[in-house]
């Protein structure tokens, strides 16, 4: 009697345990659906005719099309736009991080008066809400003639980006020993040299979680373009594609195209430095 | 540390930061005090104007929504984003197939560009050719077909959930990464004490990453503070201002009517109100934790 009781338990466990499992897998299932099918949605889309858009939202191309993209590419200038976003991301993203590095290095090695206060107003950026900047941004960027240039977005995708990297450069350059100096002191080694050829190459982890935050930051960035650049040819990427599809509203699948080219770029270098990309972002997120 | 007494030096290496920072990141909320007191359209003489601005601006209905409308936009980021990303990360941190998989599909919206999330879920609202209205259609559930991002009743309802949508993986990922912190050995000693697995939630894994959960709060407000992007692609703050933020009533009011000064303000009060809330939260969570 104890034993059929004891088999039936174990029955019942083990169904409980498999139903408790296809619970787990169903809802981990549904969130990947709502996360991934509205990205697949507008790429399949992007091959479609109109006509077969209206007819069957849904699934895949019965016929691939590619005048959608043929379209986007030359109405939408966006060579151009990727140009822009390449050209302002990476020279905004160079500078952040080679004056950020240089202010840490005297932030974390050296002892100064005022250090401290220094450090916390810097670090203090981090809660400037930036769209309450933009107004003011405009009228500065006005009066001293850089609105409408390439230099607009630069330095204020600089500054914006300076607080975060100082605050992951500076800590962890302190976590350096403090011997690893003496010797090149020592040596006579003037302090840039020190910064240039140790501290520098000793910082590369950071650095590179700063890289990854400074370029998304910057290619993703929108509210200062739209603010600080009223000439196609100087558009970004995100500012290039919100003005493309507000001209083509009704065009469904040359927007979905123009998208898409964009889109690509972007999932391909996510999902090669996945790993590096959600470490920065997420570092970057809980220690700022 | 290492004493530096020669100040050339240190001014050298800490000045070119300092500069650039102090100019574009410090000095605009200083330009903006001073133009929140002035009446100028960019062109003609400036005039003082004293606190007009910021009176008109109390007296503007529609500044009040898009203060409320923020104020929701933080809600349902709160208790939105939090949650499920909560629940999801205790779901998937056990031994699972496709593991990796989840993870990888469930960060990638906090990646893309925000104007290619408003654009794509503009088009997923449309409401002849939209996803959603189709879905709802072949579902049987038809009758509940909307003008989503047309309708002022739903259109902020509609701009919400993609907010959710798109920063949920952000907060899955980090409180993933916390939950494998918490130390195998005390959840063993609870399993040999026959623990369930609920019981092993509520005392043993929360409270060890109620820290992060705290910091991912402040981090869900201060973001969803800055919400402007996505809404103003998305509806510009239509329609008939139903989902105006104060960002998107700042931005209309300054460009298109061409009112600095009144933008200026609003500019003040959006900083005022951001650090507020950033503040009082954070002393409020800190409270509690301690």
């Amino acid at each position: 009697m104890d034993k059929v009781n004891v088999a039936h338990d174990s029955k019942v466990a083990r169904k409980r345990k498999i139903f408790k499992k296809s619970t787990i897998y169903l809802v981990l299932i549904a969130f990947t659906v709502v996360n991934a099918y509205p990205i697949f949605w507008m790429i399949m889309n992007s091959f479609k005719s109109g006509q077969e858009f209206a007819f069957d939202p849904f699934g895949i191309p019965k016929e691939w099309i590619f005048s959608n993209y043929v379209e986007a590419w030359f109405t939408a200038n966006i060579g151009t736009y990727f140009f822009n976003s390449l050209l302002v991301g990476i020279v905004a993203l160079v500078i952040c991080i080679f004056v950020g590095a240089l202010a840490s290095y005297f932030l974390s090695r050296f002892q100064f008066k005022g250090r401290n206060l220094l450090y916390g107003f810097f670090v203090v950026g981090l809660l400037v809400p930036i769209h309450a900047t933009l107004v003011p941004m405009f009228i500065l960027m006005q009066k001293i003639g850089f609105l409408n240039t390439h230099l607009a977005l630069i330095f204020p995708y600089i500054a914006f980006n300076l607080s975060i990297t100082i605050f992951l450069l500076t800590s962890f350059m302190q976590s350096f020993p403090k011997e690893i100096e003496e010797s090149a002191i020592m040596d006579g080694c003037g302090v840039f040299r020190i910064f240039w050829s140790i501290i520098l190459p000793m910082s590369r982890p950071a650095i590179a979680t700063a890289v990854i935050l400074n370029f998304i930051n910057n290619w993703n960035e929108f509210s200062f373009a739209l603010v600080l650049i009223n000439d196609d040819a100087l558009s970004t990427l995100p500012l290039g594609l919100a003005n493309f599809a507000g001209q083509y509203a009704t065009n469904y699948t040359g927007q979905m195209a123009g998208l898409t080219i964009v889109l690509i770029p972007t999932i391909l270098f996510y999902l090669v430095m996945e790993k590096q990309i959600v470490n920065g972002m997420t570092q970057g997120a809980v220690k700022g | 540390m290492h004493l530096l007494k020669n100040p050339w030096i240190i001014a050298a290496g800490v000045i070119p930061a300092l500069a650039i920072y102090l100019i574009f990141s410090i000095v605009p909320i200083f330009i903006s005090f001073y133009y929140s007191f002035m009446s100028w359209n960019g062109f003609s003489e400036m005039q003082f104007v004293g606190l007009a601005n910021f009176q008109e601006a109390f007296q503007d209905k529609v500044f009040w929504v898009s203060v409320r409308n923020n104020i929701l936009v933080v809600l349902a980021s709160v208790f939105g984003q939090i949650p499920i990303a909560l629940v999801l990360a205790l779901l998937l941190n056990r031994k699972i197939k496709g593991a990796k998989f989840f993870r990888t599909i469930g960060f990638m919206p906090v990646v893309i560009s925000t104007v290619v999330i408003s654009i794509t879920w503009r088009m997923i609202y449309n409401s002849e050719y939209g996803l959603l209205n189709n879905f709802l259609e072949g579902i049987g559930l038809g009758f509940l077909q909307q003008n989503w991002l047309g309708n002022p009743s739903w259109a902020m309802v509609a701009v919400c959930l993609t907010i959710i949508w798109q920063f949920v993986g952000l907060y899955f990922i980090i409180f993933l990464s916390a939950l494998q912190t918490v130390p195998g050995e005390i959840l063993e000693a609870a399993d040999l004490d026959g623990a369930s697995e609920w019981q092993k939630t509520r005392h043993i894994i929360l409270p060890s990453i109620s820290h992060i959960i705290l910091i991912s709060i402040i981090l869900c407000i201060s973001g969803s503070l800055k919400t402007f992007d996505l809404i103003y692609v998305m509806t510009s703050g239509g329609p008939a201002n139903s989902t105006e933020v104060m960002a998107t009533y700042m931005y209309n009011k300054t460009f298109e009517g061409l009112r600095y000064g009144y933008g200026s303000a609003i500019s003040v009060l959006i900083f005022v109100f951001s650090l507020a809330i950033i503040l009082i939260t954070t002393k409020l969570l800190q409270r509690k934790e301690g």
